[in-house]
C-alpha cells in the first residue's frame, strides 16, 4: 500500500493514539497540513494537549514508525481499507455533517461508498410484520440506493436480509471491523463482507463501548439521503439516529403503528414533530422524484383475493375471524393465508393474526 | 425327596420360565438356596418359614436345598415366595396325593401366610401360556388383571392355607372367570373438546394430528388451554382393540402402574414432569429394567408441557423411539426392547416473557434471549414434530361459528374415517397411519400434481427445509387429502400442511 504523508498522519492518529476526536481535529487543525503533523507531532502535541489535559504521550519517530506499519500489515492480512477525509471517494454527504469521521475504516466492496445511499433503521424489539415489511422495502429501494443500517437483531436485520442479495448494503458497526456484536450475528457480519460493505470509525480490534453507538448512528444518519425508522420505542436508539436525520436536514420517514403499541411509540411521535408516514417503498421512491416501478400482478386465485382485499381493509386479523367473514372454513383459510404469505402478499403477525403487506 | 414347581421370572416384557427345585435330605438343619436368587429371594426363606407356620403347616427342620434353574439368569424380587413354600411342601410330604406339575405358581407371601400380588402378572401369563402352561396359582389381588386372558384355569388365592386345600382337593378354588373386554369411552368424562372455549387453529391440529399419528406442538402464552387441548386428545383417539389393550396393559404391568380395572382400557396419556430424568423417560433401572414414560404412553399420548424447560439429554433421547416406535435398553443385566409409539404432544410458550404474538400484551423479550429459549429445543426434535400450532388468547364472544364447540365426539368420527381410509390404503404395508409411512409409500401414494410440488419446492426454498421436513409435509397434506376423502394430495392440501411449521417461518 502506498500512502502519502497525509493519509499516513490521519490513519496513525485515528488508529494508534490515544485521543479522542475533538483532540484530533484540534491536532489537525494545528497542524494546517496533517503532513506536518506526521513529520513533527511532538510540537503540535505538546501544544494542543498540554493545554487541555496532564497526559504524557510517547510519540517518538521510531515507534510511530512501528505502530503504523503494524497497522497496514493487519489491515493488509484481513483485506481492510481505509477512507480518511482526504480521500477522493469519502462520501460526499458525509463530509456535510457537523462531525465528520476523520477515517473510516471499510471491508467489502468499497465502490459503494460513491453511491446513493439510504438509511433504514429499527429496534431489535420490531414485530413480526413490520419486520417483513422492512424487508420488502429495503429490497425494493435497494435497487435504486445502497441501504445503510447497523447488524442488531429486529429491524436492522429486516433490513439486511432485504437488501443482501443486491450486495446494495452498508453496515456500520459501532465498534472495531474485527468485533462483533451481537455476537450471534457473526455469519450475517461475514455475508455483508462479502455481498456488501462493512464500516467502523474505530480501531480494527476496538471493543464496544456504549456511547459509540450514538457515534455510530450518526455516521447512518450522514451516510444517507434519508432515513426509514421501521421500528422505535419512546426511547429507542433509532430515534437517534432519526434526531441526527433531521439535524442534517435530510428526509425522515417512519412505519406508522397502532395506538398502544409499545413497539411503534417512537415512530408515530416522529410522525407527529413531521416526519413522512411511509407504508412502503413507493412512499419513499416518491419523496426522491422516483417513479415507482409497476407492481407485477400477482397470481391470486378467486378466494385469496377475497381474503387479500379483507386483510388489506381491515389489517391485522385473527384466522377465525377472516374465516367468519369471508365464509371460508377455518381449515381452508389457512392453506389460503399460507399461499399469501409464500407470494409475499401477507405476513403473519403471531398469535393466529395476518396482515397483508 | 425332590420336589419341581414351576415360576416364571420377569425380563423385560417377557416371562422366563424358572423351576424351583427343593431337596428335602436327613442332617443338620440347614437352608440353602443356589441358582442366582438376588437378595429379595434369599429374604423369602423368612416369609415362607413364618407363612407356613401360621397356615398350619411344617417347616422342616431338616437339610433344605432349594435350586433355581436355569441357573444362569438372576432370580429378582418376591414373586418366587409361594413357589419355594410350595415346592418346600411337596417336598416335605404334606402336600400328599397332589398333582402340582404343570401349574404355575405366582406371589408374594406376607408372613401370616397371605398372598400379595406381583408386577407384571399379564406378560408373565401371556408367555406361559404360549408355551404350553394352562394351569396358574395367583395372588387374588392380581384376579382383575388375568380376567382377561383366556384359555387358560387360572386359580386367584388368598392365603398359602387356601393354595394348599386347593391342592389337596378338600376346597378346590373356582377358576377366574374369562371376561369380556370392553372398550372405555377415555378419559373421565371431564376432558372433551366441546369445553375448549374457542381455539379454531389448534382443533383443526389436533384432529389432523389424530387422523394420520402425527406429532403435535402447540405454542401459546400461559392460561390459554394448551394443556385442556391436549388433554382432550385421548377423547380423539380411536378405540382401543383387545390387542392392543393387552400390549399396553402389559407394559402397565410390568411397570407397577395398573389400575383398578386390571387391563388398560383406554388410550394412555401421560404427563412427566419437566424434570424427568432421561431414565425415567426411557426407561432403565439397576438389574431390573422398568419401562419409561415413553414406554407407558405406548398406544397413547405423551404430553410434554413447557417442552424446553425438559433436560436436553432427555429431549433428544426421544428422537431415535420417535421414529421407530420402540426403545432398546441395554444395562449390566441384559437388553430389553419395549414398544414405544407414542404419539407426542408438546406445548411451551413463544418466549421467555409469553407475550409475543399476543394480540393485546407487549412481549419485552429481545430477539437474543427468544433464541436461547427457543434453542432449548433442538432443531432434530422440532422436524420431528409435524404439527406446529398456535394457541392464542384471543375472545371469540363475536364468533358464532359452530366449528368453535364441537365435541370430541364429532371430530373422532372424522378422524376415524381418515384413520379407515388409511388402514384400506396401507393393508400389506405393515404400517397403520400416514405418520408411519417410509420413502416407498410416500412416492406411492402421495404422488403430487406439479402445481404441488412447486409450492412444495417455494416452501423449501422460503423456509429453509430439511429433506425430513419435506418428507414430513408431504405425509401431513396426505392426511388433510385423507380428512377431504380426496384421493389425490391437491394443491389446497399441501398448503395447509405448510402453515403447520410455523417455526420454520419464525
Amino acid at each position: 500500500m502506498k500512502l502519502t504523508e497525509e493519509e499516513k498522519a490521519f490513519i496513525w492518529l485515528c488508529s494508534c493514539t490515544d485521543t479522542d476526536y475533538r483532540t484530533r481535529v484540534l491536532l489537525l487543525q494545528a497542524a494546517k497540513n496533517p503532513a506536518n503533523l506526521w513529520r513533527n507531532p511532538e510540537k503540535f502535541f505538546r501544544e494542543v494537549i498540554n493545554g487541555r489535559e496532564n497526559r504524557v504521550y510517547n510519540i517518538d519517530r521510531v515507534s510511530r514508525e512501528r505502530d503504523l506499519n503494524a497497522v497496514l500489515l493487519a489491515a493488509e492480512e484481513r483485506g481492510y481499507f481505509f477512507v480518511s477525509l482526504l480521500s477522493d471517494d469519502y462520501p460526499t454527504e458525509l463530509k456535510e455533517i457537523s462531525a465528520p469521521p476523520l477515517l473510516l475504516f471499510g471491508a467489502g466492496n468499497r465502490e459503494l461508498l460513491g453511491r446513493e445511499k439510504f438509511c433504514i433503521v429499527g429496534s431489535r424489539l420490531t414485530p413480526p410484520w413490520a419486520e417483513k415489511q422492512a424487508r420488502a422495502v429495503s429490497e425494493a429501494l435497494s435497487e435504486r440506493f445502497v441501504i445503510v443500517t447497523g447488524l442488531a437483531e429486529g429491524g436492522d436485520s429486516a433490513a439486511i436480509a432485504g437488501a443482501l442479495e443486491s450486495g446494495n448494503l452498508i453496515c456500520v458497526l459501532p465498534n472495531g471491523l474485527n468485533v462483533c456484536y451481537p455476537a450471534g450475528q457473526l455469519s450475517v457480519k461475514e455475508r455483508v463482507r462479502k455481498k456488501g460493505l462493512l464500516l467502523s470509525e474505530y480501531p480494527f480490534d476496538e471493543p464496544l463501548k456504549r456511547f459509540y453507538f450514538h457515534a455510530r448512528n450518526r455516521i447512518l444518519a450522514g451516510l444517507a439521503k434519508g432515513t426509514l425508522v421501521v421500528s422505535a420505542g419512546e426511547r429507542s436508539g433509532a430515534l437517534i439516529t432519526a434526531n441526527y436525520t433531521a439535524d442534517y436536514g435530510r428526509d425522515l420517514y417512519a412505519f406508522p403503528y397502532n395506538l398502544g403499541v409499545s413497539q411503534g411509540a417512537g415512530c408515530n411521535a416522529l410522525i407527529k414533530k413531521g416526519a413522512y408516514l411511509a407504508t412502503g417503498a413507493d412512499d419513499i421512491f416518491l419523496g426522491f422524484g422516483i417513479r415507482p416501478r409497476e407492481k407485477k400482478q400477482e397470481d391470486v386465485t378467486e378466494e385469496e383475493a377475497r381474503v387479500l382485499a379483507l386483510l388489506r381493509e381491515e389489517g391485522e386479523l385473527h384466522v377465525a375471524v377472516i374465516a367468519e367473514r369471508t365464509g371460508i372454513a377455518i381449515y381452508a383459510v389457512t392453506a389460503v393465508l399460507s399461499a399469501l404469505e409464500m407470494k409475499n402478499l401477507a405476513a403473519k403477525a403471531g398469535g393466529n393474526r395476518y396482515c397483508a403487506i | 425327596m425332590i420336589a419341581k414347581i414351576v415360576c416364571y421370572a420377569l425380563n423385560g416384557l417377557e416371562g422366563v420360565p424358572v423351576e424351583v427345585e427343593t431337596d428335602v435330605n436327613k442332617g443338620v438343619p440347614a437352608y440353602e438356596m443356589v441358582g442366582l436368587p438376588d437378595t429379595a429371594v434369599k429374604e423369602s426363606k423368612e416369609r415362607v418359614r413364618s407363612a407356613l407356620k401360621n397356615s398350619g403347616m411344617l417347616f422342616p427342620m431338616n437339610k433344605i436345598t432349594i435350586n433355581f434353574a436355569p441357573a444362569d439368569i438372576k432370580k429378582e424380587g418376591a414373586s418366587f415366595d409361594l413357589a419355594i413354600a410350595v415346592s418346600l411342601l411337596k417336598a416335605s410330604e404334606q402336600l400328599l396325593g397332589a398333582d402340582v406339575g404343570g401349574t404355575v405358581f405366582l406371589g408374594e407371601l406376607a408372613l401370616n401366610g397371605d398372598l400379595r400380588p406381583v408386577n407384571g402378572l399379564l406378560p408373565i401369563l401371556i408367555s406361559a401360556k404360549g408355551q404350553g402352561f394352562t394351569k396358574f396359582v395367583i395372588p387374588a389381588a392380581n384376579a382383575q388383571e388375568a380376567r382377561f386372558m383366556g384359555g387358560a384355569e387360572i386359580y386367584p388365592a388368598t392365603s398359602l392355607a387356601e393354595v394348599v386345600k386347593h391342592l389337596v382337593g378338600t376346597e378346590p378354588i373356582p377358576p377366574l372367570e374369562t371376561a369380556e373386554y370392553v372398550v372405555s369411552a377415555g378419559g373421565n368424562g371431564s376432558a372433551d373438546l366441546k369445553f375448549v372455549k374457542g381455539q379454531p387453529m389448534a382443533r383443526r391440529a389436533l384432529e389432523i394430528a389424530v387422523a394420520g399419528g402425527h406429532n403435535l406442538l402447540m405454542v401459546g402464552p400461559p392460561g390459554t388451554g394448551k394443556t385442556m387441548i391436549a388433554r382432550c386428545l385421548p377423547t380423539v383417539m380411536p378405540d382401543l382393540s383387545f390387542e392392543e389393550a393387552l400390549e399396553i396393559t402389559k407394559i402397565h404391568s410390568v411397570a407397577g402402574v395398573l389400575g383398578e380395572e386390571g387391563i388398560v382400557n383406554s388410550r394412555p396419556f401421560r404427563t412427566p414432569h419437566h424434570t424427568a430424568t432421561t431414565v425415567s423417560m426411557c426407561g432403565g433401572g439397576n438389574r431390573i429394567v422398568h419401562p419409561g414414560e415413553i414406554s407407558l404412553a405406548h398406544g397413547g399420548v405423551l404430553f410434554l408441557d413447557e417442552l424446553p424447560e425438559y433436560k436436553r439429554s432427555t429431549l433428544e433421547a426421544l428422537r431415535q423411539p420417535l421414529e421407530d416406535g420402540k426403545i432398546t435398553v441395554s444395562r449390566a443385566g441384559g437388553t430389553f426392547t419395549f414398544p414405544a409409539r407414542f404419539m407426542l404432544c408438546a406445548s411451551m410458550n413463544p418466549c421467555p416473557c409469553g407475550n409475543y404474538g399476543s394480540a393485546n400484551l407487549v412481549c419485552n423479550c429481545t430477539p437474543s434471549e427468544i433464541r436461547r429459549y427457543r434453542k432449548k429445543v433442538s432443531g432434530p426434535l422440532l422436524d420431528r414434530i409435524d404439527l406446529q400450532v398456535e394457541v392464542d388468547n384471543i375472545t371469540y364472544d363475536a364468533l358464532t361459528s359452530s366449528e368453535l364447540q364441537e365435541s370430541s365426539a364429532a371430530v373422532k368420527e372424522r378422524a376415524d374415517a381418515a384413520r379407515n381410509i388409511q388402514r384400506n390404503r396401507f393393508e400389506g404395508y405393515g404400517i397403520h397411519t400416514n405418520a408411519e409411512m417410509g420413502e416407498r409409500e410416500i412416492t406411492a401414494f402421495c404422488a403430487l400434481s406439479e402445481e404441488g410440488d412447486k409450492i412444495l419446492r417455494a416452501a423449501f426454498e422460503k423456509m429453509k427445509l430439511s429433506a425430513r421436513a419435506r418428507a414430513r409435509i408431504i405425509k401431513v397434506a396426505r392426511t388433510i387429502a385423507d380428512l377431504d376423502a380426496s384421493e389425490n394430495v391437491l394443491p389446497k392440501h399441501v398448503y395447509e400442511a405448510v402453515s403447520y411449521r410455523i417455526y420454520d417461518k419464525m
